[in-house]
């Protein structure tokens, strides 16, 4: 995302409010034990992002300072969960649900995207993983036949005999026969 | 006992069954020509007298039934029924097979669904054989909200209960031939690891000594295919579902007594709360395709009953362990809910028309057949003799005003007919006085006799009230099936949220309509004469009102509070229904927000979505989002989680590389190019609900 050159000051402040909050926000969803790790976390992911910002001016606070994070949280989870050459959903997923299930966010807040984990930490990341189902032992079942006996081939022959056209146009025959009959023995006679 | 005795009681009873049948019918049916005898006969007498024995032999065979079943409470049971063999005296003593414990789910209410299981998994564990049981959670939800939510619940049981390799969850694209499909999707992928499964429905619970003794019943007999329970109605709250919980407690047991007396080896299944051998379920039971040209409608709806018939066409036994405690379920909240349960299962058991003659079909099979078809063919069947027997009745009126002979008054004139009413109201409440009898040596569990016996005469009011209201219905869903409508399963709502009295006058309006009209009619044309049909048209006017009232929570709690509709499960509670009352009807008021957004915001709710879908990651072309989805994706961030429709949502949950992309752009995309919810859901995305209730609980 490109910024326009000629922003003024105050959009200019908006624009990293807005790289600010979204950064928060982001960095809150790891639901931290530490709010003060949070808080420098941002910060210090800010002041990186405005060094960037003041290379290449042309690029949006919020694009900039996401991308600083999403790398630094690839990189924290790389070297923690030691997956090389994985993609990036892969390592990024993988690395959550370790986080989440090692509890490793409340055990640990002071690390994240800033140093290694506690060995025993990066012990019990690595085993987790989830087991969705167990093994496939893939079986054969298929329906067996039946012999829905003599109702079959009387239903068989009716469908092949009648069809609701035929059955609407029938009623609807017999319908004006009856109420012409009925019309005169009542009236008529 | 020898099978050999079993054998010859089996035989004994089916035939004083069927026999008793005949005779009671062809006894009701001769008092009934014997009222017509001597009289001029008018076209819909000839209607009455067509239907009388399909109306009169239903209730001689529920009659009956009933008898059986208290005769076998005051003998105090079954000698020769599975449960009451000699592998009881052993019981402990036989070892457990591996029994995988399946549930079902289709956008059921998660949070009830993953207690129920961790209580189940409590109890289990308490009996020290929690080790041979693993739980199946497969899910066909195809609200995106519940599929997300049920993948956080999986995770946060297997964290809670230190479960993981225990606990399973299995989501299916494409929910194929719903949950008969769903259950042959796991026989087909884990059915061979194990020897047993026990299937629940997303309401049940069973508790693990019971989960133990039936998996030991199988292994002590071989021969059994599937061993059903009964389970109990429990956890209501509205009036409506304690009144079913309550006659269901004190009536039905001795019915299902009397079921399982009649029926033996070859008894009925019901879909849940079972436990079933699967290598012969895998082997002999997969659905056959119906004969019928439209293929949308080959598919069985309700499998149970055939699964049932399958297997005893292998060879097997199927039993109901009709006294087996510790085994549940929920019943429906309201009148709405019965209805939307009872037109699914009205299309299932006239499905099972076909297998009525189909060869190879044991005469159980085909009894148990012929009931639950006649459930609901009773109340067609009833409706045209009820018009037809009132038009008899005007006929005969009009032939006396102008007839100058000495005729006679007519049917109910005749001294057989009162003795015919009198018969026709004793087959319908003595099984409801048996039922109270075989009540009262637990009366205190039901709130003491003077309350229990109130219970009764206000459960008695309720049916009276209900019953014409429900033939009407009925009839309206064996015409809709018969006439090939298209029936869609539906979640069944089980909490006691109340209607509103607009939804019960839309939806029961028109009986009002009837019973004014029905009864205006009935006084002009047939002056006191009417006064038979009084009842139904009271039912049908009073049926918004009715509906309503009965779905009131508070009617339900309070009437409980001071010991009316108490069930033996409520006197003294058992811990695995612990937690289960979820919701509460003020809870329903707030609409939700929606949770699956989160899967794409959150990064723990989207790793644990990712991880649990990225084996069928359709995404290989390299290209994200998927060109399939890259408009949809577009739409999503620019319009917000709203602009999507249900199906689009799915389709885009399914790819794990578009759902990954888009966790990126909406994180990373300035708030102008980004729909203002986003940034809501954004800030939201630390404390939603789905890391407070699961993610993050310690």
């Amino acid at each position: 995302m490109n910024t326009t050159p000629d922003k003024t000051a105050d959009e200019e402040q908006a624009v990293w409010n807005q790289a600010h909050d979204r950064l928060r926000d982001f960095l809150n969803a790891f639901a931290l034990g530490d709010h003060a790790q949070v808080s420098l976390l941002t910060l210090k992911l800010l002041d990186q992002a405005r060094e960037l910002h003041r290379q290449g001016p042309s690029l949006d606070p919020v694009s900039l300072v996401m991308a600083l994070v999403q790398k630094k949280t690839d990189e924290w989870f790389s070297s923690n969960l030691e997956m090389r050459d994985q993609p990036a959903s892969r390592l990024f997923s993988s690395g959550c649900v370790a986080l989440l299930l090692s509890r490793a966010f409340r055990a640990a807040p002071e690390t994240f995207l800033t140093s290694p984990l506690p060995e025993k930490l990066k012990e019990t990341m690595h085993q987790k993983l989830l087991v969705t189902g167990p093994d496939l032992k893939i079986s054969s079942m298929t329906p067996r036949h039946i012999d829905y006996g003599p109702m079959l081939g009387l239903a068989k022959r009716t469908w092949h005999r009648w069809n609701s056209r035929e059955i609407i146009i029938a009623l609807l025959f017999w319908a004006a026969v009856y109420f012409v009959f009925y019309w005169w023995l009542s009236e008529a006679l | 006992m020898s099978n050999s005795f079993s054998e010859t009681a089996a035989a004994t009873r089916r035939t004083l069954f069927t026999g008793g049948s005949i005779l009671l019918t062809a006894t009701g049916f001769a008092l009934l020509l014997h009222s017509y005898s001597g009289q001029s006969l008018f076209w819909p007498d000839y209607i009455v007298i067509a239907l009388f024995p399909l109306i009169f032999g239903q209730i001689a065979i529920g009659f009956l039934l009933a008898l059986f079943g208290f005769w076998d409470w005051v003998r105090g049971g079954d000698p020769f029924h599975l449960m009451r063999r000699p592998w009881r005296e052993r019981e402990d003593t036989i070892p457990l097979a591996a029994t995988a414990i399946v549930i079902p789910v289709f956008n059921e209410e998660v949070e009830r669904v993953s207690q129920g299981i961790e209580n189940m998994w409590n109890s289990l564990t308490k009996t020290g054989q929690i080790g041979h049981f693993d739980f199946y959670l497969c899910s066909d939800s195809n609200d995106p909200d519940h599929w997300i939510e049920e993948e956080c619940a999986w995770l946060y049981l297997c964290q809670k209960l230190d479960a993981f390799g225990k606990i399973f969850y299995r989501k299916r694209r494409h929910p194929i031939n719903t949950k008969s499909g769903n259950i042959a999707d796991f026989c087909r992928r884990w059915g061979k690891r194990y020897r047993y499964m026990i299937i629940l429905d997303a309401d049940s619970v069973m508790s693990g000594p019971t989960m133990v003794r039936l998996v030991r019943a199988m292994e002590a007999n071989p021969e059994v295919g599937i061993l059903q329970t009964q389970p109990s109605m429990v956890l209501g709250q509205s009036l409506f579902r304690r009144v079913l919980q309550f006659s269901n407690a004190v009536y039905g047991r001795i019915f299902a007594q009397g079921c399982s007396s009649v029926q033996m080896s070859s008894g009925s299944y019901w879909g849940h709360n079972a436990v079933i051998r699967i290598a012969p379920f895998i082997e002999h039971c997969d659905l056959p395709i119906l004969p019928v040209p439209d293929p949308r409608r080959r598919h069985v709806l309700s499998h149970d009953t055939v699964e049932a018939a399958l297997m005893q066409r292998a060879g097997y036994e199927v039993w109901v362990a009709y006294d087996e405690p510790g085994t549940y379920e929920e019943g429906p909240p309201n009148m709405s809910d019965m209805l939307k349960r009872d037109q699914r299962w009205c299309a299932g058991n006239l499905q099972h028309f076909w297998f009525l003659f189909a060869r190879g079909i044991e005469m159980g099979n085909r009894l148990q057949i012929w009931i639950g078809l006649m459930a609901y063919l009773c109340s067609p069947i009833w409706l045209t003799f009820l018009v037809a027997g009132s038009l008899g009745a005007y006929d005969r009126a009009r032939f006396l005003a102008f007839s100058a002979g000495p005729e006679d008054l007519g049917a109910s004139q005749h001294p057989e007919a009162p003795f015919l009413f009198i018969t026709t109201m004793v087959f319908l409440f003595l099984p409801r006085l048996l039922g109270i009898a075989s009540s009262l040596p637990q009366a205190k569990r039901f709130g003491g006799l003077f309350r229990l016996l109130v219970s009764v005469a206000v459960e008695t009011v309720v049916s009276v009230l209900t019953a014409p209201v429900l033939m009407l219905f009925h009839t309206f869903f064996v015409l809709q099936a018969v006439l090939g409508w298209q029936i869609k399963w539906t979640t069944q709502n089980r909490a006691d949220t109340g209607l509103s009295i607009f939804h019960c006058l839309k939806l029961f309006g028109w009986q009002s309509i009837l019973g004014i009209a029905g009864q205006f009619l009935a006084w002009s044309y047939l002056g006191l004469n009417s006064f038979w049909l009084t009842p139904i048209f009271i039912a049908w006017l009073f049926a918004p009102l009715t509906a309503w009232v009965t779905s009131w929570r508070s009617l339900g709690l309070g009437l409980r509070a001071w010991g009316f509709f108490l069930i033996p499960e409520e006197a003294n509670p058992p811990a695995e229904l612990d937690g289960l009352v979820i919701n509460d009807g003020e809870e329903q008021s707030q609409t939700p927000a929606s949770l699956w957004p989160q899967a794409l915001l959150c990064p723990y709710v989207q790793a644990v979505h990712l991880s649990m879908v990225r084996h069928r990651s359709s995404s290989h072309s390299g290209i994200i989002p998927a060109p399939s989805l890259a408009k949809l994706s577009q739409r999503l961030i620019q319009q917000g989680p709203a602009a999507l429709e249900r199906k689009e949502i799915l389709r885009l949950l399914w790819n794990t590389e578009t759902v990954f992309w888009l966790h990126g752009e909406l994180w990373s995309r300035p708030d102008a190019l980004l729909h203002s919810s986003w940034r809501a859901l954004q800030s939201d995305s630390g404390k939603n609900s789905l890391l407070r209730q699961y993610l993050l609980v310690e």
